[in-house]
Formats: structure tokens, C-alpha cells, sequence
């Protein structure tokens, strides 16, 4: 047994070992930007990424902040169930057009929520609401659970809806609603 | 090989005809789903089949601009009757293999063919479950392995009620409130008081009375004093049996019987008063145990789901509603139901035609409240809402108090609080608002009908002679009497709304089913060995997030089992698994061989004991939150437990010792401190199986040796599943499984998991390289 030492260490005497440099590799934000990572469509519809002199066949897009800053820090991850980082995006706009281009084709399947332009009816019984509305891909009707946080509200204005699939809806600005619309949703918010 | 494929089909009528043209029949597909939407996120049907040779997509296309529905269809087979379907037919190898990419919700189907994988089509998260099944089933008949009937069975379909087409609340019970449960809340209500029909008789007599009273007292000061006394009414003399000219006597007598009216009313009211105080009490007093024991009763998930504070008004401010309109709100409801109907029988009596006019706005102030009421529940409930996350915000604020001052964010606190609060006195605005629109109309009317009563009585009294002054007084006396019971009708409506919403919630938590259930005649185990078998275990806690991917895992009795793993690769959950606190999605859990579904609460709870990773420590003193597991030990029993946790002695220290006081307004307890309790709880209780979740990770280390001796000695013959991400902790494990992202990537002894040289050899090495940092640097000095 080692005996206990109770005298503080100067910082920066401490051997530099591997493992501390390994840590330290975690620590830092791997950016990926125009100049080091190659983007491609795949013909099956996904997409590839050359990386650090790496290539990988398949990716997937992860949004850090996906309502707060969506296009920002846009994280690059592994395919698999692990889905280990590759790398972080910290802008699309740093990007050159045609990958910002792919880039966001694929977020935008990630992230499908269908913006509610209208609501036509909100019915609610025992415990669910029924919601009928008009989005931008189109009329839909959806369910969700009342008395849970189904209905989100991610800013004084923003709602974000959940329905009991998990399917989400939005409604970027409250205010833009008819008055007799946001009667029908005043009993979620 | 006869698979049951009899379930599988539910596509629409004309897709199916169209498959048998091209030679598919229903009965050679094994499985289909529902892509609900293309790749380019437009919503777009394509149903993707597997038959027993053959890959069909089907997709489909309309001119009509149709609503898209999320989740599942009832009858499928109705479905997009106007669309044509473009059908592409593969062969089973035109993919080695399908999968799923999932998206936030939802997924991306795609093949692979040679390591390519190519896209296919994307779904909503409502058929997430569908797809699981099919590319699973895809799977296997590419490697041309078994189907089983298992792999065909369709997920739990019937969650729609077949009779009115809503989902059920509770998908266990499946039971549809709209169509089974026709009871009102008001009649459920109701069946609380039923005990007491007994009591009710007399209240109801006592309103019968007062009822009769309040007739007779405006006849009195009306008729009989005005044109009977006052107008010296010689035959009504004779009537009552007097002599004729006494109409002092009368007089006299009149006013008797009005103080005797007067005194029999106050009598009746007090004897109401007594039986209702009796009554009501007893009757809140059940709804809130029941309340409480339901609770009790329901599962973590309610509880995590629902923010405490809200729980906490929910009950509380409800049975306070419900008791207040039962007190003071009912029993007037039925003497003023009572006092209108008579008096409105007496008034046609006196005099038709006025009464008719003086009436005629009665039914159009039932019909606006009628119309009215929803709006006015819909204001209760917003309040209600609001109140309650403002409790809640409250609520959150008050425990961790300790985090925001650490953080110096009380303003930004305030300001958080202070939009609840403006939220709260924005509902509670919009309520008032409304409220009093409402009762404006109600005096308006009132006070018109009292108009019509003066004006077209006075000119009756004038002209046709019908009617006699004091029967006019009478009259009005009748009509002024009906103004408090309607103004009470108008109240009662909001007292109504405001309790039956209560109520509603109320029912809702004592009707809401825990979703882990015991079974009706659960297996009693006395005795176990404490044997516990997982079988193709997955659980998520949210629909199509598995948290837990089919484990599969045997731990013999008496075994010491170490889990390791990641931060958040599902330890807790597995062990939240075994001790029932949830269900799993799909697999099972057995202890010695019995599914521990069909086993008693009582007894798994007593052969199961968690030391859990966040201590909970119930107010009180030390001895009883040891003791918690079972109140009946001695003292002797509870200083053991302590010992063994490696607790007697800082709580000797205290000055109180094992009386000391704590809990949430009790003394503090460092994080160890607390830890050990847990523990020493714990192994008071005795279990035949003990979960440890990091239960020591708060300890020092010397103090861990400690407490790992004397589990050592406790272990022994005890089934002990250990979580740490300690590894010095686990030293003594017999076994050691290795838990990755849900899935258990590695299971053996020690050695020869080093042998493997896998995740677990690694987090060897990294824990012995963080030490020899140390031994490094120390020689350095
Ligand atoms: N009540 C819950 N609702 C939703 N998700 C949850 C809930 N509890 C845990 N999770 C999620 O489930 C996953 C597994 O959690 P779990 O507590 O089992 O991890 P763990 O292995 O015990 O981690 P740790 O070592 O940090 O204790 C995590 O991703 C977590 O975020
Ligand atoms: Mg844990």
C-alpha cells in the first residue's frame, strides 16, 4: 500500500504520459471545416465524409442546438448505435454551398417537424387531445397525451408539440395565429 | 413449416387486389408497414411487404389532397381507397440485408446491398414498431433462417376503442371512458355519500321542510296580513274559527305563526347543518385516502412524469374544492331546486298570467348558463394549470435552493417565477372577466322580472281587479324569494364547474391504472433463491428509444455480479428493471423461475432491496429511516445494520444519535452519510437479492473497505448485483458484465475479461494508469 502524501505538487512538474495526452485529445473540439473534410452524396442517398485522412461510407448529422441555433455546431457522428463523434461542423455557412446544400438535406429528414400553419380543431377527452391542423407538408391530424409535457414551449412564442408517437410539430410564432385559433390551443399553453 | 399469417395483412382493399394481378396472394405476405412519408419529407404512402419470395413497394399516389394521419388505423383496409398504387416487385436477394437509420422520430429505411447501403424510404415515429418487425423479418429470410410465429405477431393492435374509435387513456385496462363508463362524474361523486342515506333521509326531510316554510312565510306577509287582516276580512274570521270583529286576536295570531315559520326554518337549518357536518367530513376523508392510496399505488413513471409540486396541489387544493361545494353547495342545491319548482307551482296558482310573465326569461337563463358552462370549465382549468406550474416553479425553487444561490441566479429565479406568476394572473383575469359577464346577465334578467312583476301587477290590480293588493305583495314576496335560488343557480353553475373538474382530476388519478400492475392472482413466494434470468430483455422509457437492447443474462444464487459502464449506458435502468419499477417493452425477467410480473408486490419487494444511486432519506429520525424497510426491528437490529454499513459511528457522534431528526427539515447528512443509511436500510430489510447502484461511490475508500467486508459476510447466500464505476469496488464480483450502449457487450470473471482484452481491460488499464500517475509523480518528488 502506497502511503498517503499530503504536500501539494507545483502544477507542470507532473510527467507528461499518454494518457494524460489522450484525455487532453478529448477535451478539444474536433472541427471540421472546408478546408479538411470532403462531403459527398452517396448514390444511395446518404452521406460520405473524408476526414483526417479517414473515410467514411456512411454518416450521420446531429444538431447540438437544434432550436436555439440550428444551423450551428452541427455534429458528425457515426452511423452505428454508438454513434461516436467524428467531428463538429461549427457553421454551415463556413462551408462551401453544395455541402452546406447536403448537409441540410440530411438534417432536414433528422429533424422533420412539419410547421402548423393552421389549426382546424383541437378535440379534447379523456386524457388526449386530438389535433387536426394544416401544416406546411400538408392537412394532418395527430394525438397527443394531455397532462404531460407534451406540449413544449421553447420560447414566449414557439411551440413545440409531441405527439404520443413521438412525432413532433411546431409552431414557430404563436402571434401569428387567428385569435379563434389560439383559443383552441389556450387550454395547452 | 405453417406460419399463422392470418394477422399480417392490413393493407387497403384495392392494393390487395391489385397484388393478387400481379400473382401475390394475401395469405403468402408475412408482413407489411407504412412508410408515411418519402425521402424529400413529403408525406406520401408507400407500403413496403415482405411475401414468403418476394420485396414489394407499393407506393401510393392520389389527386385528392388528403389529410395525413399520424399513428395507427383502425381498419386499415379502408384506407386510401383513392389512390393508385405504382407497385415495384424484388426478389428476396435484391438486399443482403435491411435496416433502419433512426431520425428524431421516426426512421430511414434502407437495404444493403454489397456494404452500399441505399435509402429506401422514411416513416413517421408512429411506425417504428412496424418497421422494427419487418426488417427483422426481411432479415432472416435473407439468411434463410426460421420465421417464427413470434417474429409475425403483430404489436399490440387494439388500442382504439372498436366502438367510438378513441384511444384508450390506459391501454392496459382498455376500457373507453366515453362508451363504458357512462357514469357522470356528478353520480360517481354522488356514490361517495351513499353510506349515509341514513343521514341523507333526514337532511332531505329538513330541506322538505324548509322548502314548505319558504312558501308559506310571503302568503302570511302578503294575502294574508294585507286582505285578511288589513282588510278586514270577515269570512277568513270565520275561516280560522274566530269570532267575528277580533281582529286583534288574528292579528295576533298571524304574527305567531310567523315567528313560529320563522323559528321552525332555523330549527331545520341547524339540524341540516349538524347531519352535513357529520357527512362530509367522513366523505372527503375518503377521497383523499383513496387518492392517496392510489398513488401510492402507481408507478415511477407517474411520478418522474408529473413535477412533485403539482402532484402536491393537485390533491390537496382538489379535495378542498370538492369538500367546500359538498358543504356548503349541494344540500342548497336541492332546497333551491325545491323552492323554485314550488314556487313557481304557487305563483301560477295566484295569478297565470303574470306568473307566466314574470317566468318567461327563466328558460332562457337556463339555456345561456347551459351554453355558457363550457367556456366557464375551460377557465377553471387554465387557472388550474397555471397554478399549478407556478407550484411547481415553486416547488422546484424551494429543494434546489442550494444550486441557484451557489450560482448566484436568484434574479434570474425571480424573473422565471415571476412569468408563472403573470401566466397565473393572466388565467385568473380571463376567468374573473368571464365570470362576471356572466353573472351581469343573470341580475340583468332578474332584476327585469322584477319590473314585470310590479308594473303588470299593478296594472292587473288596477283594471281587471283579479288580483288583490296584498296578493301583489305575495306575488312579488314569491318572486323576490326566487331571485336567491337563482342566484345561487347561477353560482352553483361555477361552483360546479370549479368541483367537477376537481373531481375529474381526482378520478383521473384514482381510476389512472399503474402501468406495472400486480396480476390478480399473483404467485406468493415465501421463500426464494434468489436465481434471477433475463430474457431478451428491451425497455426504452420512451416509445422506439430502447434504452435497453435485448440483454439477455442469467446470475445464479448467491452470486456477487458487478456491472460495469459508461455513464448512462443503462446500469440503473437494468436494475430498475429487476426490481419492478418498470416493465420491460419485450422480454422477461424471472427469479427463480417465476416471471416476476406474476409475483406478489409483497414478496419481490421483500427479496429485492435497492440501495439506490440517489439516496432518499424520509423525515424522521435515524433509527426509523433505517428501520423503514421493516418497522418492527429492535434496536439491537437497527445498530447491526449500522455497523455493518459502516454507520453507527457517525451517528453515535451526533449529538441525538439514532433519535436524530432528518430528512427535508431535519439535520443535514453529507452525500457518505446518507449512502451509508441507504445501505444500512437496506440490509436491515434482509433481501434474498440486493442491488447496490454505486451505493458506495460517495464514500471514502477506507470506509468502502469497510462496508465491502461486512457486505462480504452479508453476501453469502445473498444474490448481489453491484454497480460501480469503481473497479476496486467490484474486486470480490464473481461475475462481471460489461453494459455498452444498452447491450451487454461482455460477461465473465475478471480474468477472463482481461483475457479479452475488451472495454473492461481498458477501464482496468485506465484506472490503474490514473493511479500510476500518481506513483510516477510521487517518485519524481
Ligand atoms: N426516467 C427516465 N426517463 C427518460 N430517460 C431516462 C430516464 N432515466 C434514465 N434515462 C435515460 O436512460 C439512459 C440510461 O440511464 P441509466 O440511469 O440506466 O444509466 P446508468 O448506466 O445508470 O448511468 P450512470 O452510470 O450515470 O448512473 C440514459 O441515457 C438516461 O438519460
Ligand atoms: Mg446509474
Amino acid at each position: 500500500m502506497s502511503t498517503i502524501h499530503c504536500q501539494s505538487k507545483p502544477k507542470g512538474t507532473e510527467a507528461k504520459t499518454e494518457q494524460s495526452a489522450y484525455t487532453d485529445d478529448i477535451l478539444k473540439i474536433k472541427y471540421i471545416t472546408k478546408g479538411n473534410a470532403k462531403f459527398k452524396r452517396t448514390p444511395g442517398g446518404f452521406v460520405s465524409l473524408e476526414f483526417e485522412g479517414k473515410f467514411y461510407s456512411r454518416v450521420s448529422v446531429y444538431r447540438a442546438f437544434p432550436f436555439t441555433n440550428p444551423d450551428s455546431f452541427i455534429s458528425i457522428r457515426q452511423p452505428d448505435e454508438k454513434a461516436e463523434e467524428i467531428g463538429i461542423i461549427r457553421s454551415l455557412n463556413e462551408l462551401d454551398k453544395e455541402t452546406a446544400e447536403i448537409i441540410r438535406e440530411q438534417l432536414n429528414i433528422r429533424y422533420f417537424t412539419p410547421e402548423i400553419k393552421k389549426i382546424i380543431d383541437i378535440k379534447d377527452e379523456y386524457g388526449y387531445a386530438y389535433f387536426d391542423v394544416l401544416t406546411d407538408r400538408g392537412a394532418c391530424r395527430f394525438t397527443i397525451r394531455m397532462n404531460t409535457s407534451s406540449v413544449i414551449r421553447l420560447s414566449e412564442t414557439r411551440i413545440l408539440i409531441v405527439d404520443i408517437d413521438g412525432n413532433r410539430f411546431e409552431i414557430p410564432d404563436i402571434t401569428k395565429l387567428s385569435a379563434a385559433e389560439l383559443k383552441k390551443l389556450d387550454l395547452f399553453i | 413449416m405453417v406460419l399463422d399469417t392470418t394477422n399480417t395483412v392490413n393493407l387497403p382493399k384495392n392494393l390487395i387486389e391489385q397484388l393478387e394481378g400481379y400473382g401475390i396472394s394475401a395469405d403468402s405476405i408475412f408482413i407489411s408497414a407504412l412508410a408515411d412519408m418519402n425521402l424529400d419529407c413529403q408525406y406520401e404512402p408507400c407500403y413496403i411487404i415482405v411475401c414468403k419470395d418476394k420485396l414489394v413497394m407499393a407506393l401510393g399516389t392520389t389527386k385528392k389532397r388528403e389529410t395525413h394521419i399520424y399513428g395507427k388505423h383502425r381498419d386499415s383496409s379502408k384506407l386510401f381507397q383513392s389512390y393508385q398504387w405504382a407497385v415495384k416487385i424484388f426478389d428476396l436477394n435484391k438486399y443482403d440485408s435491411l435496416d433502419i437509420q433512426p431520425l428524431i422520430s421516426g426512421g430511414v429505411l434502407f437495404g444493403v446491398k454489397d456494404e452500399n447501403p441505399v435509402s429506401l424510404v422514411a416513416f413517421s415515429g408512429s411506425q417504428m414498431g412496424d418497421f422494427r418487425r419487418l426488417v427483422n423479418v426481411y432479415n432472416k429470410l435473407a439468411k434463410n433462417e426460421e420465421l417464427t410465429d413470434e417474429d409475425l405477431k403483430p404489436e399490440d393492435d387494439d388500442i382504439f376503442c372498436p366502438k367510438c374509435g378513441a384511444i384508450y387513456p390506459d391501454r392496459a385496462r382498455k376500457i373507453c371512458p366515453k362508451c363504458m363508463d357512462r357514469r357522470s362524474v356528478f353520480f360517481r361523486m354522488l356514490a361517495y355519500f351513499k353510506p349515509y342515506t341514513g343521514k341523507i333521509v333526514v337532511m332531505m326531510l329538513c330541506y322538505l321542510g324548509a322548502a314548505g316554510l319558504n312558501l308559506v312565510w310571503p302568503y302570511l306577509n302578503g294575502t294574508v296580513l294585507y286582505d285578511k287582516v288589513f282588510g278586514k276580512n270577515e269570512e277568513f274570521l270565520r275561516f280560522v274559527g274566530l269570532p267575528a270583529g277580533k281582529f286583534t286576536v288574528l292579528l295576533a295570531a298571524v304574527v305567531l305563526s310567523m315567528v313560529i315559520t320563522k323559528f321552525i326554518g332555523q330549527v331545520l337549518g341547524i339540524i341540516q347543518g349538524v347531519m352535513t357536518a357529520k357527512i362530509v367530513p367522513d366523505v372527503v376523508k375518503t377521497i383523499k385516502s383513496q387518492v392517496f392510496d392510489s398513488m401510492g399505488r402507481l408507478s415511477i413513471n407517474f411520478f418522474t412524469s408529473r413535477q412533485t409540486g403539482s402532484l402536491m396541489t393537485r390533491v390537496l387544493d382538489d379535495a378542498n374544492f370538492i369538500t367546500g361545494f359538498f358543504i356548503d353547495g349541494l344540500p342548497y342545491f336541492f332546497i333551491n331546486v325545491l323552492t323554485i319548482i314550488s314556487t313557481c307551482t304557487v305563483l301560477v296558482m295566484i295569478n297565470w298570467k303574470l306568473a307566466i310573465a314574470s317566468l318567461i326569461l327563466l328558460p332562457l337563463l337556463t339555456f345561456v348558463s347551459y351554453k355558457l358552462l363550457p367556456r366557464l370549465w375551460h377557465y377553471y382549468g387554465k387557472r388550474h394549470r397555471a397554478s399549478r406550474s407556478l407550484y411547481g416553479q415553486l416547488n422546484d425553487n424551494l429543494t434546489g435552493a442550494r444550486v441557484v444561490k451557489a450560482f448566484g441566479q436568484e434574479d434570474r429565479e425571480i424573473k422565471r417565477f415571476e412569468r408563472y406568476n403573470s401566466q397565473m394572473r393572466d388565467a385568473e383575469l380571463s376567468l374573473v372577466g368571464f365570470d362576471n359577464r356572466f353573472y351581469a346577465l343573470y341580475s340583468a334578467v332578474q332584476n327585469i322580472a322584477s319590473f314585470i312583476v310590479w308594473g303588470f301587477g299593478s296594472i292587473i290590480v288596477l283594471y281587471t281587479g283579479d288580483l288583490e293588493v296584498g296578493m301583489l305583495i305575495s306575488f312579488a314576496g314569491y318572486v323576490t324569494q326566487l331571485n336567491g335560488p337563482l342566484d345561487f343557480m347561477s353560482h352553483i353553475f361555477r361552483w360546479w364547474a370549479e368541483s367537477a373538474n376537481s373531481a375529474q382530476r381526482i378520478f383521473e388519478i384514482i381510476d389512472s391504472h399503474p402501468e406495472v400492475a400486480e396480476r390478480d392472482n399473483p404467485v406468493h413466494m415465501p421463500e426464494i433463491k434468489g436465481k434471477i434470468k433475463i430474457n431478451n430483455m428491451t425497455f426504452g422509457y420512451e416509445p422506439n428509444k430502447p434504452v435497453l437492447k435485448n440483454i439477455d443474462l442469467e446470475i445464479k444464487p448467491g452470486e456477487l455480479l458487478g456491472i460495469v459502464g459508461r455513464s448512462g449506458a443503462g446500469k440503473s435502468t437494468l436494475v430498475n428493471l429487476i426490481s419492478r419499477l418498470y416493465d420491460p417493452d419485450e422480454g422477461d425477467i424471472y427469479i427463480d423461475d417465476v416471471n416476476i410480473k406474476d409475483m406478489s408486490f409483497k414478496d419481490l419487494r421483500r427479496s429485492v432491496a435497492m440501495v439506490s444511486q440517489e439516496t432518499y432519506i424520509f423525515m424522521g429520525t435515524v433509527a426509523e429511516n433505517i428501520a423503514y424497510s421493516n418497522p418492527d426491528a429492535t434496536p439491537e437490529q437497527i445498530v447491526a445494520a449500522a455497523i455493518a454499513a459502516s454507520a453507527h459511528d457517525f451517528i453515535c457522534k451526533m449529538p441525538d444519535g439514532y433519535d436524530t431528526i432528518i430528512g427535508s427539515s431535519g439535520r443535514e447528512l453529507s452525500g457518505g452519510e446518507r449512502q451509508r443509511i441507504s445501505i444500512a436500510r437496506a440490509i436491515l430489510a434482509n433481501p434474498k437479492i440486493l442491488i447496490l447502484d454505486e451505493a458506495t461511490a460517495s464514500v471514502d475508500t477506507e470506509t468502502e473497505r469497510a462496508i465491502q467486508r461486512s457486505l462480504d459476510r452479508l453476501v453469502k447466500g445473498r444474490t448481489t448485483i453491484s454497480i460501480a464505476h469503481r473497479l476496486s469496488t467490484l474486486a470480490n464480483a464473481d461475475r462481471l458484465v460489461v453494459l455498452d450502449e444498452g447491450r451487454i457487450t461482455e460477461c465473465g470473471t475478471h480474468e477472463e475479461l482481461i483475457k479479452l482484452e475488451g472495454t473492461y481491460y481498458k477501464l482496468v488499464q485506465l484506472q490503474k494508469e490514473a493511479l500510476t500517475i500518481r506513483g510516477i509523480s510521487e517518485e519524481d518528488i
